[in-house]
């Protein structure tokens, strides 16, 4: 789930480091690791397993935003594509860490929560911390996720850097617990491209 | 709760302009202010010129970004508006509606404006539209931004050590594709668009001046100063802090509460007594009519929570309807708690009792019911729901409701 | 769920003037030869002035300047490999092609460089793009704008330019001698070049080739490749497209064919 996309091709100049003496960029800081295909991997905080039918990178989680249950992959990058897992996010808990006193707040999961109040908090999220500037429902409708009765939900949006994105998420509250596999992308190509992996995933997750 | 009514806060700040605030001795008396600009003006000097080279990509960029509301009625009236009360140069001015959930409004300095669907929310009439847009003409024609650029350069040639350690300010502004907020956060852009407060103070005063000249209550520019603080105090007090948001419209410009004592000053030397002045509401509601429950979505999903309830308030002045109604509902259900879901569910039920109602009223209402254990009055509601938008995109899921 | 991608700002503390590129490649990548069709989308040129206190100083006049020397430089290095070559100047311009796919690919495009930014030059690295070149498309709207346009290769290209005022000078020997005191100056604004450029293949739709240039003169006065005149403007073009390297594979598969008696 997207932030503000802050970086500007500007960052370039600062990158090419060279001209002070420095290795490139960051000097191998490795923010994402590599998620080896199929076999089975923890996500999240371990309490739900899925099967990735190729490579994906797992971003690693900040300590400045430490949500143990939630975790973050992509393919070619936060601004093309992107999977989020939600494993098993307990009741009065954040899906995002946010300041305690921001103005804009995304709403706190509730156990009570029905599928159309899930949905209307990814839509707060995205709005709030994504950018998101034009939002459409595309489907919400049953859908049996983790073997519980879940949902699908399908919708895209238009973001301040005037790309249309689209997403699609499977969720299922279980035990007043919020499991999720959320997918976002580029709404041209990057959508499409990564989408059967996603229902992979979807398929294999179990709870752990 | 919070108990800062609107009332309260209104009496408060009408109190302070009655018996004058410190302020008065900086206000700008509108008759001294005159356009700089005229019909058909074109840029002078080297730096003028280069300003203006550089604004025609940034207007290009905005012109054709997807984040514009295309709907070409409500573009004529706002082009109509600015026509009304643009001063000497109205012909050249250009105004772009984006969708961007903030209160706002830019002038640019090559003569076009960029104006947020948010601001067009918060306006309860045409007449308070016109005040924000002749205080944006008047930057124009009182060439602030040029006359800012050249303060600027001259101050950060002096405490250029200082502006030396603040980082990057200028060289990053190459990049314009997309998102109008980061635009105007763009370096060089940036230093353009924050103008000090003498000329913000100018442009109050001359935009006042030509709204009185085209007929518009002089009051309605302090009125939408008024609004603007109520609106911040509240957002401030749910959130349980000081009011002080420090981003765009607030840090860049002088304190709303001085500019709206100033407003009101110059409003009571302008308004002639015993003469009507224009509001033009109805004109103005009709203007909107197709977006206004768009405008109502983006503000209230953001969660901001006092300041929805304030934008909802303010308009509800001019009475309650169904929309109204059932976007209070949807900004208390946000508040996420089970007393404001209590309180999201009076809301619903009252919309739907509305001939406006939106759709989206009655599935709330129906879900809001069915949580509480209403399942007989929860079902009939989403019944009405699903032959109000029978082809709604989360239909399949409230027939499996209805099913269960 | 938060994306927090950890750009660092880091300062440029050189005091030397350099000139750098670094570029990317499909593996696959041949740089275009012989008779093929070039489309460059709205190239973005801009020149201005450093004020003493770092601000750059928009100059319509050096901007216009640069802006046809820049063009006159990239046509006639593309002839010389038998392209051509043709400069969309506005996104209405094309016939085949209504403006808002043109903005819906710059869009698209945008995106990709902000990646390619990203994870090829800000250190951010993606493993799974490891020794895979780059491996970047814009997808089947890139493939179908090429068919509509008959063109086979499309250029995003940015170029800036700015140069030292007097007053900045002064203030930059300043800067320069305080480095020995334990102050550094960063390079505000910079008196130097930031360029880059990505080239599409519209035939299949992939970022073939990606590339960064900054000639950067953090000593006031040392002026390299001054767009406003044409050598200026040939020698930028020069560094920043004329030595386009193949991509990995096809470097191996003329060293292979080389390596054949």
């Amino acid at each position: 789930m997207r932030v503000r996309r802050h970086a500007l091709l500007a960052g370039i100049s600062l990158a090419l480091a060279a001209c002070s003496g420095g290795p490139n960029g960051l000097g191998g800081f490795a923010y994402y690791s590599l998620v080896r295909p199929n076999r089975v991997v923890a996500v999240g905080n371990g309490a739900m397993a899925v099967v990735s039918p190729r490579e994906w990178n797992r971003a690693s989680r900040s300590s400045f935003t430490d949500i143990g249950t939630v975790e973050d992959w992509t393919l070619n990058g936060p601004y093309l594509d992107s999977i989020s897992f939600v494993s098993g996010l307990a009741n009065d808990k954040r899906i995002i860490h946010q300041e305690r006193k921001a103005d804009r707040q995304v709403p706190r999961f509730r156990a009570t929560m029905t599928p159309p109040e899930i949905a209307s908090l990814l839509e707060s999220l995205y709005r709030i911390e994504g950018g998101a500037i034009e939002w459409r429902t595309l489907n919400l409708a049953p859908r049996p996720f983790l073997g519980a009765a879940g949902f699908q939900y399908d919708y895209e949006h238009l973001d301040s850097d005037e790309l249309w994105r689209k997403g699609r998420a499977v969720g299922a509250v279980i035990d007043g617990r919020l499991y999720l596999i959320q997918f976002d992308a580029a709404r041209s190509h990057y959508y499409a491209a990564a989408l059967p992996d996603f229902e992979a995933m979807v398929v294999s997750a179990r709870r752990r | 709760m919070t108990s800062l009514s609107r009332r309260t806060m209104l009496a408060g700040a009408g109190a302070t302009a009655l018996f004058g605030g410190t302020a008065a001795s900086a206000r700008i008396d509108p008759a001294s202010l005159t356009p700089m600009v005229g019909p058909g003006y074109r840029p002078q000097d080297p730096d003028e010129r280069g300003m203006w080279q550089q604004m025609a990509r940034v207007e290009e960029e905005i012109a054709g970004s997807n984040l514009l509301v295309q709907d070409p009625a409500l573009n004529r009236y706002l082009q109509g508006l600015v026509g009304k009360v643009g001063g000497p140069a109205t012909s050249d001015l250009r105004v772009y509606l984006a969708r961007v959930p903030e209160f706002n409004a830019m002038m640019f300095p090559t003569g076009f404006a960029v104006v947020f669907t948010g601001l067009l929310l918060r306006m309860r009439d045409e007449a308070q539209l016109a005040g924000v847009l002749a205080h944006e003409s008047s930057h124009f024609l009182l060439k602030h931004q040029l006359r800012q650029w050249r303060d600027t350069r001259r101050k950060t040639d002096i405490y250029s050590f200082a502006s030396m350690l603040g980082g990057v300010v200028g060289g990053a502004a190459g990049y314009y594709t997309g998102n109008l907020d980061q635009l105007a956060q763009l370096g060089t852009i940036l230093t353009l668009l924050r103008y000090n407060r003498q000329l913000e103070a100018e442009a109050d005063a001359l935009g006042i001046k030509l709204i009185a000249q085209a007929g518009y209550a002089p009051l309605s520019m302090a009125e939408t100063w008024q609004q603007l603080i109520g609106e911040i105090e509240l957002s401030a007090a749910v959130r349980r802090k000081r009011p002080d948001r420090g981003y765009s419209i607030f840090a860049d410009h002088p304190a709303p509460r001085d500019r709206m004592i100033d407003l009101t000053a110059s409003a009571t030397g302008l308004t002639v007594p015993g003469r009507r002045y224009d509001r033009g509401r109805e004109r103005y509601l009709a203007a909107i009519a197709a977006i206004r429950p768009t405008l109502l979505d983006d503000q209230v999903k953001l969660n901001d929570a006092g300041a929805s309830q304030y934008v909802i308030q303010t308009l509800a002045q001019d009475g309650w309807n169904g929309l109204l109604r059932f976007y209070e509902g949807e900004s208390l259900r946000l508040r996420n708690t089970p007393d404001y879901d209590a309180r999201a569910a009076l809301s619903y039920a009252a919309a739907v009792a509305y001939p406006d109602a939106p759709a989206d009223a009655w599935r709330w209402h129906g879900i809001a019911l069915m949580k509480a254990g209403r399942r007989d009055e929860s079902h009939a509601a989403l019944q009405r729901y699903l032959a109000l938008a029978p082809s709604a995109p989360d239909a399949p899921f409230v027939r499996q409701m209805l099913a269960s | 769920m938060r994306r927090q991608v950890p750009l660092l700002a880091l300062a440029a503390l050189s005091v030397g003037g350099c000139v750098q590129t670094q570029q990317y490649a499909d593996l696959q990548f041949a740089p275009p030869q012989g008779d093929y069709k070039l489309l460059v989308l709205r190239p973005d040129i801009q020149v201005g002035a450093v004020t003493t206190g770092g601000l750059v100083e928009a100059r319509a006049d050096w901007t216009e300047q640069a802006r046809a020397n820049v063009i006159a430089a990239l046509r006639a290095q593309q002839a010389g490999r038998g392209g051509q070559t043709l400069i969309l100047d506005r996104r209405d311009s094309l016939a085949a092609v209504p403006a808002e796919q043109v903005a819906e690919l710059e869009r698209l495009n945008a995106a990709v460089d902000q990646s390619i930014a990203l994870h090829k030059y800000s250190g951010v690295s993606l493993p799974t793009k490891r020794r895979r070149g780059l491996d970047y498309t814009l997808g089947s709207d890139a493939v179908r704008f090429g068919q509509r346009t008959g063109y086979d290769y499309a250029l995003f290209l940015h170029a800036e330019d700015s140069f030292a005022s007097q007053g900045r000078v002064a203030l930059q020997v300043l800067g320069i001698a305080g480095c020995f005191i334990g102050f550094c100056a960063p390079n505000v604004g910079g008196a130097g070049q930031f360029a880059y450029a990505s080239l599409v293949d519209l035939r299949t739709g992939e970022v073939v080739w990606f590339n960064v240039l900054q000639a950067g003169s953090q000593v006031a006065g040392l002026k390299m490749g001054d767009l406003r005149t044409p050598d200026g403007a040939a020698q930028m073009v020069e560094r920043l497209l004329g030595l386009m390297k193949p991509g990995r594979e096809v470097r191996r598969a003329q060293a292979a064919q080389r390596a054949r008696p």
